[in-house]
C-alpha cells in the first residue's frame, strides 16, 4: 500500500544484552519504513547525557530525535515550546537543560523512563520539566501504571502521552485508559494477540493508534507486516503508519 | 505449502483475545495463503483437557484440511489419546506443572507421534534442557521445542542444546521472537531444524507469518521454515500423507 510509515518507536545505539545493530536505517530501508522516532539506548541503559548528547547530533531527517528527560536537571530551566516543540532557548554557564546536555535543537517528543530511572512521574520535578517542555512523552507501560497514568493526566490535563510497548495481555485495562484519557495514543507493535489492533480501532478510532516496533530489541518484522494487512480501511491504515493524530 | 505448527482456538482466562474463532484464523489463513495451522484448544491447554480436545477436533471437521489437532495431554487428568487423525499431541507442561521429562508422560511417549512442546528457557517445568532429556530416551518421537525457549536470552542456547538431537526442531512462536532471530536461528541450526508457527489466537496470524515472511532469510530457507520442514516431519511421522492435507 503506498502510504508512508514512520517507526514512532526505535532506538539507535548499542544494546548491552545482545549483538543487535547500531544504526536502525538498513532495516528501514528494507522493511519500507521512511522515517523513525529514535532514542539513543545510551540514554536508556547507560547516561542520558551521553545518549541524548550523541542523538541530538544525528542529522539525518529519517531520523526524528527523542530524548530522554530525566526532571530536575542542573541549570537554568527550560524556556518552553516553540511552534514546532520544545526549544532550548539559551544555556547558562552550566550549560546542561532537561537532556542533561546543551541541547541546540528542537524536539518532537521526548522519552520517560520513571521506574528504570527511579523519579516519580507525578513528582513535582516531573511535572514542572513536562509542563514547560510541552510535547508529547512516550514511556513504556512497563515504567508506569494505569493509576500514574490518569494521576498524570489530573495533573496535566493538556499532556499528550504515547504508551509504547503495552503488550497483549492488558487490552482491558489498555482501553479503560483510552476511554478515560483522550489525551493518550497507544503504540501497536506490541498489541499481537489476535484482532487486537483492530479492536482498538474500533473502539476509538486509528486516529488513537501510532506505528511503533521497539526495534531492534523487539520485533519490526512481524507488526510491519500486520500494518500492510489490516482489515481497516486504508485512510485509517494510513493515518496508524503516520503516527495516528499524534505525530 | 505454508504449515503453521503452533495454533490455538478458545479463551484465555489470562486476558482479552478479541478473536478466538476458528472462523476468523480461517479468514486470515485464506487471506495470507496458510495452508493449515496445526491447533490445541485452550480449554484443553487450561482445565479440561478432554472437552477442549473435543472442541479442536470439531473445529477440525468444520474446515476439513485446514486444521491439524495437537491433542493436549494434561498428565494429572490422564485423558485418553487419539492414535490417529491429528499431527500429534501437545504438551504444555507449565501450565499443568509436570516437567516435560517426568514419567508421567510416558503414555504420550509410548504413543509415539509427534509432540509440540511449551518450551521456556530457564522454566523449572520445560528448560529446553528437558527437551534434550527427552529427545536422548525417545529418538524416535519428533519433538517441536516451542517457542524456541521464548525469552531471546535462551534463543541461541536452545538451538546449541537440540543441535546434535535431530529429532528436536525448534518452534519460532512468541511476542519476543524477532526476524532477525529466526535468521540466526536458521544459521545456527540449519534451517531444516526450525519450524514456523504463530500461536494463533493468542497472538495475532499476521504478526507471526509476517515474521518470517519480512526475515532477512533466503527464500529458500523461507520455504523451509513456513512449511517445508513441518511437511517432512508430519509425513515421516504418517501423519500427513503425500498430497494430502489434514
Amino acid at each position: 500500500m503506498p502510504y508512508p510509515v514512520v517507526d514512532a518507536h526505535r532506538l539507535i545505539g548499542p544494546i548491552p544484552f545482545d549483538d543487535l545493530p547500531e544504526d536502525p536505517r538498513p532495516d528501514m530501508a528494507r522493511l519500507g519504513i521512511g522515517r523513525a522516532y529514535v532514542t539513543h539506548s545510551l540514554s536508556l541503559h547507560s547516561d542520558a547525557r551521553a545518549g541524548n548528547e550523541a542523538l541530538l547530533a544525528l542529522d539525518d531527517p529519517r531520523l526524528v530525535p527523542v530524548p530522554v528527560l530525566l526532571p530536575d536537571p542542573p541549570g537554568p530551566r527550560w524556556s518552553g515550546a516553540g511552534p514546532t516543540g520544545a526549544g532550548w532557548s539559551g544555556a547558562g554557564p552550566t550549560g546542561a537543560g532537561p537532556f542533561g546536555c546543551e541541547a541546540g535543537r528542537d524536539v518532537p517528543m521526548v522519552r520517560l523512563c520513571p521506574a528504570r530511572h527511579r523519579f516519580d512521574l507525578t513528582g513535582p520535578s516531573a511535572l514542572r520539566a513536562l509542563a514547560a517542555l510541552g510535547v508529547p512523552a512516550a514511556l513504556d507501560l512497563d515504567e508506569t501504571t494505569p493509576a500514574q497514568l490518569l494521576a498524570l493526566a489530573r495533573e496535566l490535563p493538556g499532556q499528550r502521552v504515547l504508551l509504547l510497548n503495552p503488550g497483549y495481555r492488558r487490552l482491558r485495562a489498555i482501553a479503560e485508559l483510552m476511554a478515560a484519557l483522550p489525551n493518550l495514543w497507544l503504540e501497536i507493535g506490541t498489541v499481537n494477540t489476535q484482532r487486537g489492533v483492530e479492536w482498538l480501532a474500533r473502539r476509538f478510532g486509528a486516529e488513537r493508534l501510532v506505528f511503533g516496533t521497539g526495534a531492534p530489541v523487539m520485533d519490526d518484522c512481524g507488526p510491519r507486516f500486520l500494518l500492510d494487512h489490516l482489515d481497516l480501511p486504508e485512510a485509517d491504515i494510513a493515518l496508524i503508519a503516520s503516527g495516528g493524530g499524534l505525530l | 505449502m505454508i504449515l503453521d505448527a503452533h495454533g490455538h482456538l478458545g479463551p484465555w482466562p489470562d486476558f482479552l483475545i478479541p478473536d478466538q474463532s476458528a472462523e476468523g484464523m480461517v479468514a486470515l489463513m485464506d487471506r495470507l495463503g496458510v495452508d493449515a495451522v496445526g491447533i490445541s484448544h485452550l480449554v484443553a491447554v487450561g482445565a479440561g483437557a478432554e472437552e477442549g480436545n473435543r472442541l479442536a477436533f470439531a473445529a477440525a471437521e468444520r474446515h476439513p484440511g485446514r486444521f491439524g489437532v495437537w491433542q493436549v495431554y494434561n498428565p494429572h487428568q490422564r485423558n485418553p489419546l487419539a492414535a490417529s487423525g491429528v499431527w500429534g499431541v501437545k504438551l504444555h507442561p507449565d501450565v499443568h506443572r509436570c516437567a516435560l521429562d517426568d514419567p508421567r508422560y510416558d503414555p504420550v511417549w509410548e504413543l509415539g507421534l509427534p509432540v509440540l512442546a511449551h518450551g521456556q528457557t530457564d522454566s523449572p517445568w520445560s528448560d529446553p534442557e528437558r527437551f534434550v532429556t527427552v529427545a536422548r530416551r525417545h529418538p524416535q518421537v519428533p519433538l517441536l521445542l516451542g517457542h524456541a525457549g521464548l525469552w531471546p536470552h535462551g534463543f541461541a542456547r536452545a538451538a546449541a542444546l537440540v543441535r546434535d538431537h535431530p529429532n528436536v526442531h525448534l518452534e519460532i512462536c512468541g511476542s519476543r521472537m524477532t526476524g532477525r532471530w529466526v535468521a540466526r536461528l536458521a544459521a545456527a541450526i540449519g534451517a531444516d531444524r526450525v519450524v514456523y508457527g504463530s500461536d494463533a489466537c493468542f497472538l495475532d496470524l499476521r504478526i507471526g507469518f509476517g515474521r518470517v515472511a519480512l526475515a532477512p532469510l533466503t527464500d529458500a530457507d523461507r520455504a523451509l521454515v513456513l512449511g517445508g520442514n513441518l511437511a517432512r516431519v508430519l509425513r515421516a511421522a504418517g501423519v500427513l500423507p503425500e498430497g494430502h492435507l489434514p
